[in-house]
């Protein structure tokens, strides 16, 4: 039977894996720029699934609306960071890695 | 004199204003995170002081005109662009051999300085494939992890996006 708990619950196993991914592609890319590429966007869908299967779990709507205000301040933060991090890099004259 | 007394009343004004809207905003924030327990406000009201004080620093003038129209076709736009890149950048990472071809773009942008630049900056790093890297006045670099993706595109298409919701023209001859 399909509840809306069941639901919930498979948002959030589906959105393990970009954590997983992310971090997988942190170890694997070859420099900064594109480690930044794995965590910042693996890692924003991942919480996106999160807090989806999380809102559909919860019981009021205040809850759902806290969930997707911490959603947008973590949005807000890793692709500030995601830039200030990879301008100073370019600061520092640290060249992309080319194929 | 008369013209500059009226002007610096009226900026005057326009500042409690200012003042008063992210004083909201910045309780409404709190007030979502913290519930409605009445002690965390002890903590609240001098943090929410603080953020508005740091906000009216780094950003003064808050005259935002966010069309409606553009805020209701950019959410799914950009929930799909950023899944998107998630499944972009998994496919990637777990491929056997390495699918990465980076590279660095220039993109000059139409969109004025402020909060439309800040957003279409941020909003590039989460689109599949590209990272924005560095900002010089209206030049920006994009990194991608990519070359093959038609990144030129992509970028066009959100800076268009983004001149909608902010409600900005483009200036072609300026711009180009």
């Amino acid at each position: 039977m399909i509840t809306l708990d069941n639901l919930g619950i498979l948002c959030i196993v589906m959105g393990l894996p970009f954590f997983l991914t992310g971090t997988v592609g942190l170890l694997r890319f070859p420099d900064i720029y594109t480690r930044l590429h794995a965590l910042t966007k693996a890692d924003n869908v991942g919480l996106g699934l999160i807090i989806l299967g999380l809102s559909l779990q919860a019981d009021n709507l205040f809850t759902v609306a806290k969930l997707i205000l911490i959603w947008i301040l973590v949005l807000i933060a890793s692709s500030a960071s995601c830039h200030l991090v990879a301008r100073s890099a370019m600061q520092k004259n640290i060249h992309p890695w080319v194929k | 004199m008369q013209d500059n007394n009226r002007l610096s009343i009226h900026s005057h004004s326009h500042l409690g204003r200012c003042i008063f809207l992210r004083f909201l905003l910045f309780s409404a924030v709190w007030l979502v995170l913290t519930g409605s327990e009445a002690e965390s406000w002890i903590i609240g009201f001098p943090a929410i002081g603080c953020a508005v004080f740091l906000s009216l620093k780094l950003s003064p003038s808050s005259h935002v005109s966010l069309s409606f129209v553009g805020i209701c076709s950019f959410i799914p736009f950009f929930l799909r662009q950023s899944s998107l890149s998630g499944i972009d950048v998994m496919r990637r990472a777990l491929s056997r051999r390495l699918a990465v071809n980076p590279g660095l773009v220039s993109y000059t942008t139409f969109l004025p300085e402020g909060a439309p630049r800040i957003f279409f900056v941020n909003t590039i790093s989460l689109l599949p494939g590209t990272l924005s890297a560095d900002l010089q006045s209206n030049t920006v670099t994009v990194h991608t992890i990519d070359k093959n993706i038609p990144i030129w595109a992509n970028i066009q298409n959100l800076e268009l996006r983004i001149a909608i919701l902010w409600r900005v023209t483009p200036q072609k001859g300026k711009a180009l």
